[in-house]
């Protein structure tokens, strides 16, 4: 980048990233088939890939494919009452997959910084925008407080294992539950304070020590995106 | 010039931390150590500088705060924030980046200056700073001193006249702490004025002009560095103070020695991380009631020894003996228990006494109801975990320890941020653990704190096992080169 900071992958303006967001949504929602679902998540890996969450992305399409044929192998079974159930779940998790994978990859693609920048520049609220800054500054620090509380858990002999879930589901959740509570207010209290005292709340144009703005790969990416939904909507029947 | 006039404060739902009458003067280019025991009411006083009271924090507040002339009650939180630069306790939540130099340069985002300006005031920032190794790095692979570091640039950069600390070294090794005068020093040849509430107070004696000392909400002295050297130790306890001089401070010899009883050998251990060597070559035994102070910088994988005793860190090489039979993992992790810096994380019930019995699927009754009576816990047994002060949560944790009989211990920095009162009892309640027969370790950067208590200082940096010393009356000097005394 022109700053000479390494960057894995390509950039891509968080405006931009909301607005795929919002095509991955209707796609998914009103995807005709499961094919074309499929395809949607591959495509979403693909954006993955090139703003460098390699692994991620490839995890993520090796277990939808595995919800993939999970889903062809229940329309297989006889129908009855357990079928019902089993295809109301995973109707539900196909439309709700591509569009969690893909908050997965803006999450941890953009900075605080540049969002609050971008949005700054697009003029909406810093009522609506603060709050989601210090959502997004919060999330890695829910994977630190989690290996916490999992140590913990481990000292008192209730490991956080599927096993203990299902034997003592109320017990399990209440040692998550708790402790991250606790955590998430002392936490949010001492990251508001640190950000108000540094003049968040200044309503000057924001600047930013990284350059943002759209670029040539925003339109590409947001053409691919359009290009899948008009797909779906229009040439429904190829898949 | 900050000017405090008639200030009367309390806190909406909590009792501690008001305060009761203040006038202060700050004149320019001053620097002032704001001291006392916990709950006095110094960090309430850095929140009326900074504007977090009334802003933030609620509750019922008389009198004036005026910064240059100006009654800060007219300011915003970001006018305010222009001339006032906070640095706070905790280094895990004070950054709102995730990388070094967007951190740095985020107070100037705010403000709105322009690109070219702001990388050049980034760049002069850590080369004032000296902190060209931090640049470009993301925050939570640093470790704490570092972090702190990159706090104190973020206010550095955005050139504020007054700076305000509170509790800056709770997390600090002494290196880091050494940095952070340098630092203070820096801004303070630059003719800012300083307000650092603190409880170590070793580091800032030839940095500070005035020295004000707070009880119960009121100031209670306002003293010059020399006044204040001159207090007797005696006078410094009562007034609940920590050492102003640590070369006064001697170890005490108190807690029992090795003794012949080796219950626990560790041969050879390496510990890894992602198949990275962390710390290699370690060889230790240690006897029923010993004290092991663990000490090194931050980062130097003291945390990782501690969760390896634990068996809560399984990539390690060599061998744990217990009683001469070799453990793995899952033994270690019945035997030992680890009471951790934010003890928050460990405490899951809604009352002390379902918390001694959380998990445990036979209880026994008369053994937690002496537990809970030794460790003092008694009159708040139907109290909500989170209701207690820190000292009280820690001891429920300790009694939690004991309840499922854990025979290894390990703290990990039970002292930062405490006063000296509070300090003493934790010392207190380890030498009773001591006493019960239990091996236990300790993880700290607190000096005093090593000399109260431990029998063992352990010394881990650079990958290796730099120390092992005993604590005798031969090794004292050792001991202090350790700590960079």
């Amino acid at each position: 980048m022109s700053n000479g900071e390494k960057r894995r992958g390509l950039w891509i303006d968080p405006r931009t990233k909301i607005l795929l967001l919002l095509l991955c949504v209707l796609s998914a929602t009103m995807a005709p088939s499961l094919l074309y679902e499929m395809l949607v998540v591959a495509l979403v890996a693909c954006f993955g890939i090139v703003c460098g969450k390699v692994r991620y992305s490839i995890i993520g399409v090796i277990v939808y494919g595995g919800f993939y044929l999970l889903t062809q192998a229940v329309l297989q079974m006889p129908s009855g009452n357990v079928q019902v159930m089993l295809i109301a779940f995973l109707g539900l998790v196909h439309k709700v997959y591509p569009c969690g994978i893909l908050s997965g990859i803006i999450i941890s693609t953009t900075k605080v910084g540049e969002f609050l920048s971008a949005m700054n520049r697009s003029h909406i609220s810093q009522k609506i925008v603060i709050p989601v800054a210090v959502m997004l500054r919060y999330v890695p620090t829910i994977r630190e407080d989690w290996h916490f509380i999992k140590d913990a858990m481990r000292m008192r002999d209730v490991s956080p294992n599927l096993k203990n879930f299902i034997l003592h589901p109320a017990m399990t959740i209440e040692c998550i539950y708790v402790p991250l509570m606790m955590a998430a207010s002392k936490t949010a209290d001492e990251l508001t304070v640190a950000s108000v005292t540094r003049g968040i709340e200044n309503p000057t144009q924001r600047t930013s020590y990284v350059r943002i703005g759209f670029g040539i790969a925003d339109l590409i990416v947001v053409l691919a995106f359009l290009a899948m939904f008009l797909v779906g909507q229009f040439y429904g029947e190829v898949f | 010039m900050i000017e405090l006039k008639n200030i009367t404060f309390s806190y909406e739902r909590r009792e501690q931390g008001g305060l009761r009458n203040i006038n202060l003067t700050v004149k320019n280019g001053e620097c002032i150590l704001l001291c006392g025991r916990s709950g006095c009411g110094k960090t309430t006083i850095t929140r009326l500088v900074n504007g977090l009271i009334p802003r933030f924090y609620d509750g019922e507040l008389t009198g004036q705060v005026v910064i240059d002339g100006k009654d800060i009650a007219d300011l915003t939180m970001y006018e305010i924030s222009e001339k006032v630069g906070s640095v706070f306790q905790n280094p895990r939540t004070q950054f709102f980046n995730t990388d070094s130099d967007s951190e740095i340069a985020f107070g100037l985002e705010n403000q709105g200056m322009p690109t070219e300006v702001l990388r050049q005031r980034v760049e002069t920032t850590a080369a004032d700073l000296e902190i060209q190794s931090l640049r470009n790095r993301s925050l939570h692979a640093l470790s704490g001193g570092e972090k702190q570091k990159v706090a104190f640039a973020s206010v550095y950069a955005m050139n504020p006249d007054i700076y305000l600390l509170d509790e800056p070294s709770s997390n600090l090794d002494m290196d880091a702490i050494q940095d952070l005068r340098k630092h203070l020093k820096l801004v303070k040849q630059q003719g800012k004025t300083i307000l650092i509430a603190e409880h170590r107070l070793y580091y800032l004696m030839d940095v500070v002009d005035r020295i004000v000392y707070m009880e119960q909400g009121q100031i209670a002295g306002i003293y010059t560095p020399e006044q204040f050297r001159a207090i007797e130790k005696d006078e410094r306890k009562r007034m609940g103070l920590r050492a102003v001089d640590l070369h006064e401070v001697h170890p005490q010899f108190t807690s029992p020695g090795a003794t012949e009883n080796k219950i626990l050998k560790l041969q050879d251990v390496g510990l890894y991380y992602k198949k990275q060597a962390i710390v290699e070559h370690i060889n230790l035994s240690a006897g029923i009631g010993e004290i092991i102070g663990v000490v090194g910088h931050n980062g130097a994988g003291k945390t990782t020894l501690s969760r390896t005793l634990c068996g809560l860190h399984k990539e390690a090489s060599g061998q744990f003996l217990w009683n001469e039979k070799a453990q793995d993992g899952k033994e270690r992790l019945r035997r030992s228990y680890m009471v951790m810096q934010d003890v928050n994380f460990e405490l899951f019930a809604d009352s002390v006494e379902a918390e001694c019995s959380f998990g445990i699927r036979n209880p026994d009754k008369s053994l937690i109801e002496t537990t809970m009576d030794s460790l003092g816990l008694l009159p708040y047994r139907t109290h909500h975990p989170n209701t207690l002060s820190g000292g009280q949560k820690q001891r429920v944790a300790v009694a939690v320890s004991m309840i499922c009989g854990k025979e290894l211990l390990v703290f990990d920095e039970p002292t930062s941020g405490l006063d000296f009162d509070s300090m003493e009892q934790v010392a207190l309640l380890i030498q009773k653990l001591s006493a019960m027969g239990k091996v236990i370790f300790v993880v700290t950067h607190d000096y005093e704190f090593v000399c109260r208590t431990c029998s063992r200082v352990l010394h881990i940096d650079h990958g290796e096992q730099c120390d092992d010393l005993p604590l005798v009356p031969d090794n004292e000097e050792n001991l202090k080169k350790l700590f960079s005394i």
